[in-house]
């Protein structure tokens, strides 16, 4: 079998057998599937529970729920008030109980509530106000946002720390010199090659069950409901979005890994890497809260900001599909570039030992 | 088989740093012979395997295998032990055994079935499935020999492998690779230990500060190093050896003289005149005596 596949496949071997691979990918499916789930817990502020004592129920209209409990007399509904089992209780049709001040959204509610039903006992009808948005439409502002910040805490992880795995299992090999027999039978570009795509599988590994976990919790949650036609699409995005930004990351993480042989100095040497990250993950997450922007729209098409602007940006905002294609291409290009680049630097620089190497002494074969 | 020699031509090789650590550097390894590669730190044993294993570029002259320049494909199925010992740390002994068996182009039966044969006449069984950090020095030497040993290797390049060694398990060792050698594998190894490869090789290659100096089967570099003589005299007459070239020592109350001399029916002859001559014969000059010479 093929030498890259061979390395590949101990990575992934490796990996998948260690605690630290199977603790982090419980814990991050709990967290994220948490994330999901917590709107749940904290209660959608648009549902609310009222108690009614001697008094109609109001009809209400729009998005909001409304829960009405019966209550005997003033005391008892003055009790659930006051141990929150109601948000607040309608008494006698004209006085509303509260524990503090009311939700600005329930106080109004039930207001207009109760201005249109004395007007319709009065015999008028009221036709409720159609809302339409001749803007972008704005329905699933909310979760879109909210996905697309879950979307970067995902892929800025995995993007950082999958090249992370990279460049320690690079170092590792040059410092216990294991890579000299390695290269009397692999090539340094199946070497380089078989660890970028094994350790790349078990970052999907990651990234899937992180996604299905978000998913499930969702779905638990009833959050799924408010999810944006083309989720499926937004997903897959970001599988796609995940592979060309490891592939770069990696690919610059393992060309300056090879320059040193002491685990100690890795993360000095991969402080252009981090740097390039860092910066990377900051605008997107500013994208992320204004996908519209200026800044996102144009960091959205320059490699290697698009890796994780982009994918933020579909998320949070409609995105017309070319802009995607022209980005994903522009991407996929400079990955590549980088991966060629890190082959030679790679090779010239994985078998010396010692002190540091000079990127520059590397780049002029010396 | 004179065409499944290994050979390195002409060798050359300058670092950066401007220092010349190969000039051309050539010796022939025939089949199932034992090559010792000696000299002093530094003389450049190191560099020149590195570049038999492909690990490194010479700047000029080959490495040749069967007659024809040595390529990827064939280097992939010889077997190499780097002066730098190096094994994956937390990888299982028999896994590590077997995974190299598969980069050296062994289907997974083979390789698995080599690992488990090699684990056992290594002594390693119940170590097997330990990683290799949890093993004995001792132990991870036997499983870096595994490592070079696992795909039958065509050739057998070892740098310092008897380094660090106890003496049984030196014997172990070269009892390994002897028993490769017999089996018509060329085996190369570089060493210090002059008694050593005296004992095991069956030729020599000695460089020094990057140039061969000398290179052949022990016997010939013997007859190069010129015969010698050694005659011992008991109480002889004083200055009996003045006319004789070579090195005279006082032991007890004998004379010893150890001459270059090429008549030695007039050694013999002064000998006798002098005292009871009590040994004379050719003397067999030993490898660290030839090294000296050589890399005087
Ligand atoms: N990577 C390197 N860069 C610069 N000089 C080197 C390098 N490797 C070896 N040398 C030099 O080349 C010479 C030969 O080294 P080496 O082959 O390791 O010798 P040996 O193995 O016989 O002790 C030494 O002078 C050494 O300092
Ligand atoms: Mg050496």
């Amino acid at each position: 079998m093929n030498g890259l596949l061979l390395v590949a496949g101990r990575e992934i071997r490796t990996q998948v057998r260690s605690k630290s691979f199977v603790i982090s990918l419980v814990i991050s499916a709990l967290l994220i599937g948490a994330v999901a789930f917590a709107p749940k817990i904290l209660g959608g502020s648009d549902s609310f529970k009222v108690g009614v004592v001697a008094s109609q129920r109001l009809q209400v209209w729009g998005d909001a729920k409304v829960e009405w409990k019966d209550y005997a007399d003033e005391g008892a509904a003055k009790r659930a008030v006051l141990d929150g089992d109601v948000d607040a209780a309608l008494v006698g049709g004209t006085k509303v109980l509260t524990d503090g001040e009311i939700d600005d959204q329930l106080g109004l509610l039930l207001q207009s509530a109760h201005r249109e039903a004395q007007i319709g006992a009065a015999g008028v009808t009221v036709t409720p106000l159609v809302m339409q948005s001749v803007g972008a439409d704005t329905r699933y502002q909310k979760t879109r946002t909210g996905i697309a910040v879950v979307l970067v805490v995902i892929l800025f992880m995995l993007v950082i720390g999958t090249p992370m795995m990279v460049a320690m299992g690079v170092v590792e090999e040059k410092s216990s010199r294991i890579v000299e027999i390695l290269l009397t039978s692999v090539r340094p570009v199946q070497l380089l090659g078989g660890k970028i795509l094994g350790l790349g599988v078990v970052g999907l590994i990651n990234l899937v069950v992180a996604i299905a976990a978000g998913l499930v919790g969702a779905l638990a949650s009833g959050l799924a409901v408010d999810f944006p036609p083309g989720m499926a699409g937004i997903v897959a995005g970001v599988v796609v979005w995940f592979v060309l930004g490891y592939l770069f990351f990696a690919a610059f993480a393992a060309m300056l890994a090879s320059l040193v042989s002491r685990q100690e100095e890795v993360g000095n040497v991969l402080t252009p890497m981090t740097m390039t990250m860092m910066v990377t993950y900051g605008v997107a997450f500013y994208s992320a809260a204004d996908p519209t922007s200026t800044v996102a729209t144009i960091t959205s098409f320059v490699p290697p900001f698009s890796s994780m602007v982009m994918p933020v940006r579909a998320a949070a905002a409609e995105v017309p599909f070319w802009q995607v294609a022209v980005s994903a291409v522009a991407m996929a290009a400079a990955a590549v570039a980088v991966a060629l680049l890190a082959a030679r630097i790679y090779e010239r620089a994985v078998l010396r030992t010692g002190a540091r190497v000079r990127l520059l002494d590397v780049v002029k074969g010396r | 088989m004179i065409g499944d020699m290994l050979e390195t031509q002409e060798l050359r090789k300058t670092f950066g740093t401007g220092k010349v650590a190969l000039d051309r550097v050539s010796f022939a390894v025939r089949p199932g012979e034992m090559f010792g590669f000696v000299g002093a730190n530094g003389a450049g044993k190191t560099t020149t395997m590195r570049i038999v294993m492909g690990v490194m570029q010479a700047d000029s002259g080959e490495v040749r295998w069967k007659g024809a320049p040595l390529g990827f494909a064939e280097r992939r199925k010889f077997g190499y032990m780097p002066e730098e010992r190096g094994l994956y740390q937390k990888m299982r002994v028999a896994d590590q055994i077997e995974y190299f068996g598969r980069l050296h182009g062994l289907s997974p039966a083979a390789a698995g079935k080599a690992a488990g044969d090699l684990v056992e006449r290594l002594g390693l069984t119940e170590r097997a499935k330990d990683a290799v950090e949890s093993l004995s020095l001792g132990n991870q030497q036997r499983v870096q020999l595994a490592v070079a040993l696992v795909h039958d290797p065509d050739v057998l390049v070892l740098d310092e492998p008897f380094s660090g060694l106890d003496p049984l398990a030196v014997d172990a060792l070269a009892e390994a690779l002897r028993e490769r050698a017999r089996s018509g594998v060329p085996v190369i190894f570089s060493s210090h230990q002059l008694e050593l490869v005296e004992r095991l090789c069956d030729s020599v290659g000695i460089i020094s500060a990057g140039r061969m100096v000398a290179s052949g089967t022990v016997d010939e570099l013997r007859a190069s190093e010129g015969r010698k003589l050694r005659v011992v005299v008991a109480d002889p007459e004083p200055g009996w050896a003045q006319d004789l070239a070579g090195e005279l020592t006082v032991e007890g109350g004998r004379e010893v003289l150890v001459t270059q001399d090429d008549d030695d029916q007039r050694v013999l002859r002064a000998a006798m005149r002098a005292g009871r001559v009590e040994h004379f014969g050719v003397e067999r000059p030993t490898l660290t005596e030839i090294f000296k010479e050589a890399v005087a």
